[in-house]
Parts: structure tokens; C-alpha cells; sequence
């Protein structure tokens, strides 16, 4: 069963980057939402900048995930793929 | 070869070419609920507007297929060479053999895909697709002609390409989406409705997006595939590095229409049956849908996204505290993805000995004709409890209680 082998090989990669990209980012995104929450104040309560700007911080990332998600795609309906080597994603010729 | 029979494999290329549009047209709107289901169950996007967008992005995705893969027959059965030209002795007759064995194959995939969006089960359209291509292999070839296990060297056959995927990518899929849904509920305890509703909106939104257009990056390319495989059997085209640009265009067009008109059957199904989906986990359960299917496109792993997507709803139900989730809906849905491929293979087995015992240009004619009757009839059965944008949320239990007066 080679094939069960390699399956599972790629298995446990599929469910860590799913746990990183696939819950990690979405959990940031949460967190932005608390951070503007807090950074907004509230009835009686001074706003925080600080909260507001972490928030939008947290949304960049997120916005980052979604680019390289978006690269991928396009990339590989041009026939080339994303290469990790340089750990920073770069687009190079399968 | 004579005059007459050139005219003939004519006739039925452009069968075959109509039936993969056709094909590509139901992968369409059966896939809509894998990215749309959860922003139309929780309103983030109305229904009509989701559908909308989800066919626009389906569109733009399969234009961006440039390099196209000519062969994703091989992954299942033996009818191309590596390169992606057609087995030499399957185009000895002018073609005529390869075309049976793809419009049966192909009939076999609509039939069930058609079949499963009238019971309203989210099913998976390649499983459908290889299925029928599998059946029709097997009665024009025999067992032999079948990819079953690889050679060894890769990821590969029917083991390696459809069955272990199927089992291992709705397991991940729901563990990400379950990991995510309690962050998600975590992180946002005690804070302002008004600032989670908005906030988790937008989230749904962008990652149901990226669902569908990497759906219409990868799904359209199986159509194109195949209907650039029936050109090159018959002559009509020869190139095996490219694909003629109105394949391409013919392929986005059909899927993107029938990702718009919408499977409300199954975005019912998907979105109100499976668990009753807040906002947070309708982020958690498409962002889990989005990476996963991105990475394992990216590592060779070829999977289903209505695999991923539906074990991603569940996953956002486990992972939610006290979330309803409906057992008996999901173990109905598991039950039709144990049976798509066996059935769709069934149809194509038998529209291939359907379509030789008639015998020629008849005989393509036959099944088509087959075809046509039982989408008719499918459609029309379809009408008796019609399912649109405007009942599409309706209470699930509601509804059933309304279905079971009426019997």
C-alpha cells in the first residue's frame, strides 16, 4: 500500500499548514475584531488608539494570507507554483 | 476511412463536446454550496448576490487555467498516453472508440450529479466524473483498463487520487474548521455584538471568495481536459501543450452560469441542515475550506472541495460549544459519497453497452438521447418542492415536520 504511505505523508502537511493558515488567520482575525472593539471604548469611555491601530494590524496580516493565497491560484493556473526554500513565498517554474 | 464515417465521429464530437459542457454546467451549480452555503445561511451576503459572486469568481478562476493538464483522465483510467495524446489503439477507428467511452462517462457523471442535487446531497462532481469515466473504461475496456493503484512512484490511481483523499480531506477539513471555531469564540467572548457581526461578515465574504475562485481554477480545467482529449482523438486538434481558446472560454462560461443559477437544493442541505451556522463559524468553517484546498493543491493532494467544504461545516459545529449538529443529515450526505463513484460508473458502464449495442453515430445518439430523458424527468421532479433563493433558509426543522405531513 505505497499509496496509503504518501498520503499520509501528505496528510499531516495539509493539517498543518490548514492549522496555520486555515485556524491561525482566522483566530488573528478575531483578534482584530477585539482589538478595535476595545480600541473603540465604550458609553462613558475614552477611545484607545492603541486597540484601533492593533486591529488594523491584525487585518493586514490577515490580508497578507489572503494575497498569498490569491498568488497561489494565479500562479498556478500560469503553470508555476509557490516555492518556500527562501521561507518568504517566491513564484518559480514547476 | 470513408467520407461517411468522418461525417459520422463529426456528429458525435460535437456530442461529446455539448454533454462535457453539460457536465461542466451541473459541477457548476453543485459546487455553489461548497463556497456560498454559510454567507447565505448566516445573510452575510443575500442569495442571489452570493450566487452571483460565486459565478463571477468561478469564471475569472477558470480563465486563469493557462497551463491546462491534459491529462487528468490518467489519475483513474488507462485512455492517454503520459503525454496526454490518446492511447494509440483506442483512435484507429478515426476516434470513434475513445468518444463512446468519454460520453458514456460522462452521461454516467450527470446522471448522478443531476440525481443528487434533486435528494439535495452535497456530492462530489469529480468523484462523479471519474466515476462515469471509470464505468465506461471498464465495460469498453475491461478491469485492466483501470488506473487503480499507480505505479508506485507517486500519489497515484484510484486508491491514491480519489478513495484516500475522499476519507483523510473532510477529517482535516473539520478538525481545522473546529480548531478555528473555538479560537474564534474565545478570542471574541464579551465583545460587542455590533463590532463581531460586522467584522465577521467581511471575514465570510473574503475567504467564501477565495473558495470560489480556486473552484474555478481547478474544476473547470477537468472539463477542458476532457473535451480537448475528445478534439486531439478525432484530429481536430493536435497541439498537446495548449488548449483551443474557445475550449477554454466554452469551459468558464458553463461552469460560472451554472455556479450563478445556484444548487439551492444543496445550499439548503449545506448551509441549514448540517448545523445551524453563526457567523463566526461560517468565517471559521471557509477560511479552513481555503487553506486546505489551496495546500493540498499545492502538495499533489487531489481532493473534493465539497469533501472539504462539508467536513469544514461540521468541524465549525464541533468546534462551537453547545452548536447543534445533524448526525443524521451528515451520515445521509457520507452515504452518498461512499456510493457517487460505484454509482456514477454503474451509469457509465451501462451507457457505454447501451451506446455500442446500438452501434455507431445511432448509438452516441441513443444515450444522449437517454440523457436528455432523465434530466427532464430529474427537473421535473424537482418542481413538485421547488427550493429557490426565497425559501433557502427556512427553518430546517420546520420544513421537514411540512414534509412529513404531506406523505
Amino acid at each position: 500500500m505505497h499509496n496509503l504511505g504518501f498520503a499520509l505523508e501528505a496528510v499531516w502537511r495539509v493539517l498543518l499548514a490548514g492549522l496555520i493558515l486555515g485556524a491561525g488567520l482566522p483566530a488573528l482575525f478575531a483578534l482584530g475584531v477585539r482589538s478595535l472593539a476595545y480600541g473603540a471604548g465604550g458609553p462613558g469611555r475614552a477611545p484607545r488608539p492603541l486597540g484601533t491601530a492593533g486591529g488594523y494590524l491584525c487585518f493586514a496580516i490577515v490580508l497578507l494570507g489572503v494575497a498569498l493565497g490569491i498568488t497561489f491560484i494565479v500562479a498556478s493556473g500560469f503553470g508555476k507554483e509557490l516555492s518556500f526554500e527562501h521561507v518568504y513565498p517566491t513564484v518559480v517554474d514547476k | 476511412m470513408t467520407i461517411e464515417s468522418v461525417t459520422e465521429t463529426t456528429v458525435v464530437l460535437v456530442l461529446v463536446i455539448v454533454t462535457a459542457l453539460g457536465f461542466d454546467f451541473t459541477n457548476g451549480f453543485h459546487d455553489t454550496a461548497n463556497a456560498m452555503a454559510t454567507s447565505i445561511a448566516t445573510r452575510a451576503l443575500r442569495p442571489k448576490v452570493a450566487v452571483l459572486l460565486s459565478g463571477v469568481l468561478n469564471l475569472v478562476g477558470a480563465f486563469l487555467s493557462v497551463e491546462v493538464a491534459l491529462t487528468v483522465s490518467n489519475a483513474v483510467v488507462k485512455i492517454q498516453n503520459s503525454n496526454g495524446t490518446p492511447k494509440q489503439d483506442l483512435v484507429a477507428d478515426g476516434g470513434a472508440a475513445l468518444l463512446l467511452i468519454i460520453l458514456a462517462g460522462l452521461v454516467g457523471g450527470i446522471v448522478w450529479n443531476l440525481l443528487t442535487w434533486l435528494l439535495g446531497l452535497p456530492s462530489s462532481s469529480s468523484h462523479a466524473l471519474f466515476g462515469g469515466l471509470i464505468g465506461a473504461t471498464i465495460a469498453g475496456l475491461g478491469w485492466s483498463g483501470v488506473n487503480w493503484n499507480g505505479d508506485g512512484s507517486k500519489l497515484d490511481g484510484v486508491i491514491g487520487k480519489v478513495v484516500l483523499p475522499a476519507v483523510m480531506s473532510p477529517v482535516i477539513a473539520g478538525a481545522v474548521a473546529a480548531t478555528g471555531t473555538w479560537l474564534i469564540y474565545r478570542i471574541t467572548a464579551g465583545v460587542d455584538q455590533r463590532f463581531t457581526d460586522n467584522g465577521f461578515r467581511w471575514g465570510q465574504i473574503g475567504s467564501a471568495s477565495l473558495v470560489s475562485l480556486a473552484h474555478g481554477t481547478n474544476d473547470a480545467q477537468k472539463t477542458m481536459g476532457v473535451i480537448t482529449l475528445a478534439l486531439i482523438a478525432t484530429g481536430a486538434w493536435t497541439d498537446t501543450t495548449n488548449i483551443p481558446f474557445w475550449v477554454k472560454a466554452a469551459c468558464a462560461v458553463a461552469i460560472a452560469l451554472g455556479t450563478a443559477l445556484g444548487g439551492w437544493r444543496i445550499i439548503r442541505t449545506v448551509g441549514k441542515g448540517l448545523v445551524e451556522i453563526s457567523p463566526p463559524q461560517g468565517l471559521a468553517a471557509e477560511s479552513a475550506s481555503a487553506a486546505v484546498i489551496l495546500a493540498s493543491s499545492h502538495l499533489g493532494f487531489a481532493l473534493s472541495t465539497t469533501h472539504v467544504a462539508t467536513g469544514s461545516i461540521l468541524g465549525s459545529g464541533v468546534g462551537r460549544p453547545g452548536a447543534l449538529v445533524r448526525w443524521a443529515v451528515a451520515g445521509r450526505m457520507v452515504a452518498a459519497w461512499l456510493i457517487t463513484l460505484p454509482a456514477a460508473a454503474v451509469v457509465g458502464a451501462l451507457m457505454w453497452w447501451l451506446g455500442n449495442g446500438v452501434g455507431g453515430l445511432a448509438g452516441a445518439v441513443t444515450i444522449f438521447l437517454v440523457l436528455l430523458a432523465a434530466a427532464a424527468f430529474m427537473y421535473l421532479r424537482s418542481r413538485r418542492a421547488p427550493v429557490d433563493h426565497t425559501n433557502v433558509n427556512d427553518d430546517w426543522d420546520a420544513r421537514r415536520e411540512l414534509a412529513d405531513a404531506d406523505r
